[in-house]
């Protein structure tokens, strides 16, 4: 009889909590309509929190997105757009319709590093804490302070540092391009570039106070502006200000004459960026065609110059 | 009165859950890397520890005792504090999105935490009645937010210091909890 009860209670505090959950489901004012579709998208995201997209994780992405479905062009899911099920299921979802090539982005570390040093560095190994204190280590103040801030945080480690040049270097194959290495750079050198486009020029530096880029760094742009005659279709944008050429990538047939054009070579296909890869084999091979690149005509420059 | 206090301070400094007794160690090594994170994590602990002392100490002072079931108290505390976390969560979020934002993900993820069995263990083993089941409770919620603050913020600090290269991460962590629980060594016998 004892054990009839004992399992009759143990039965009723089942039963009670199910009735609960279910009262508590049915009864509570029921999900608003924005939280229905809150989580009809955030069942179209990956889920995996990564807050490449600038929210803390999805289900706030998912809720940034009920209120305003363009929030998706100007900060997408990176994920999203390199899964094309995912994508179809989302754009459908929030009804817009999404051409991912054109919002498919790359980061490119706009520095092509070995900035003169002003003395040595011992401090603190992050690019945030070198740059906090006296502006950095380094002779540029635009230059790539190469202690690798951006490859912790990148997710797909597709960042490396180039030990030789002193630089970090993102492989645009695996790159997804979601951004989160750009608001990491303290110096802001990281730039989100069209993922077709072809060119990238790898120096942000500007004018400060009218010293040349030269004094700065060999490395850096000379402001001959060849580039910007070189171009035929005007998608070399010459910016006064900054005095560094910027690009129309809509206007670029990507013949590549600019890149023949800068004696430098500072202007690099994305694509060669590519080849590059991880090991230290190939980052001399980065070095030695960095010399191919500015070897043929910077040189003849320079003889022109000294005879 | 004197008697619920010493329950409190035995449970946040002597008896402390994560540094004394190693319970929880999994969320204190998990969410201790930011201090944001770490406080959420804290106040979700200390709710759900609440939730189901109050609940399990009902259940076992005026159904489990009486009938003599003393013996199946695992089970039911399971079955209980799950869905009741489970109830909670489905409240917050239909009621308050901004709090679901804040401390939502971590709900479900204590809700089998064996903190939390602890507690509601010893709750029974000890006999407490439902006050002092909720000052154990709320003294092992304030123990746990208390030192997982402490362990977040030295984290953090500790991310910019030039570890070597074969501690950095977890196993320095390690080192700083091990260091931690010594200190609180010191707090034995205070009561």
């Amino acid at each position: 009889m004892g054990a009839v009860i004992n399992i009759l209670i143990l039965t009723a505090i089942g039963l009670v909590c199910g009735v609960l959950i279910f009262l508590v489901y049915r009864f509570l004012p029921g999900e608003s309509d924005s939280l229905k579709k809150t989580e009809e998208i955030s069942e179209n995201l990956p889920g995996v929190n990564c807050g490449a997209c600038g929210y803390p994780g999805c289900f706030a992405y998912a809720q940034a997105l009920v209120k305003d479905k363009n929030i998706f062009f100007t900060s997408p899911c990176a994920t999203v757009l390199n899964d094309p099920v995912m994508l179809n299921n989302l754009a459908e979802v929030l009804d817009i319709k999404v051409d991912p090539s054109a919002i498919k982005k790359k980061a490119v570390v706009r520095c092509y590093g070995n900035s003169d040093l002003i003395g040595n560095y011992t401090g603190v190994k992050t690019c945030r804490a070198a740059s906090s204190l006296v502006g950095g280590y380094k002779r540029c103040p635009y230059s790539c302070l190469g202690l690798g801030d951006c490859v912790k945080v990148c997710p797909n480690n597709a960042i490396y540092i180039d030990e030789e040049m002193n630089v970090a270097v993102i492989n645009p194959e695996k790159c997804n391009g979601c951004g989160i290495c750009v608001r990491e750079c303290p110096r802001g050198l990281i730039k989100l570039v069209p993922a077709d486009s072809n060119i990238v020029y790898l120096c942000s530096y500007r004018p400060r106070r009218n010293i040349p880029g030269r004094e700065r760094c060999d490395m850096g742009c000379l402001h001959c502006k060849k580039c910007f005659k070189a171009c035929e279709n005007g998608a070399v944008i010459w910016d006064e200000e900054k005095a560094i050429p910027g690009f129309d990538f809509t206007k670029c047939t990507l013949c590549g004459k600019c890149i023949e054009a800068c004696p430098h070579g500072r202007l690099i296909e994305l694509s060669k960026i590519k080849k590059e890869n991880d090991s230290k084999k190939e980052s001399s091979t980065r070095e030695s065609s960095r010399k191919e690149d500015s070897g043929g005509e910077s040189s003849s420059d320079k003889e022109k110059i000294t005879v | 009165m004197n008697n619920l206090f010493t329950i409190f301070i035995g449970m946040v400094l002597i008896n402390n859950m994560i540094l004394a007794k190693f319970l929880g160690l999994c969320s204190f090594f998990g969410v201790s890397k930011k201090l944001s994170d770490a406080f959420s994590m804290g106040i979700a602990v200390t709710l759900v520890l609440l939730i189901a002392s109050i609940s399990t100490s009902l259940i076992f002072n005026y159904i489990l005792v009486p009938y003599e079931l003393e013996y199946m108290n695992i089970v039911i505390y399971i079955l209980v504090i799950a869905s009741l976390v489970q109830i909670v969560e489905v409240i917050i979020k239909r009621t308050n999105i901004a709090l679901y934002n804040a401390m939502g993900i971590y709900l479900p993820l204590i809700t089998t935490n064996c903190i939390v069995m602890a507690i509601t263990l010893l709750n029974s083993t000890e006999h407490y009645s439902v006050l002092e089941s909720v000052v154990n409770a709320l003294g092992a919620g304030v123990g746990y937010t208390f030192v997982i603050i402490i362990m977040s913020g030295i984290r953090e600090k500790l991310d910019l210091a030039d570890t070597p290269k074969s501690m950095r991460g977890l196993p320095v962590a390690f080192l700083t909890a091990a260091l931690l629980a010594l200190a609180f060594v010191g707090f034995n016998g205070m009561v």
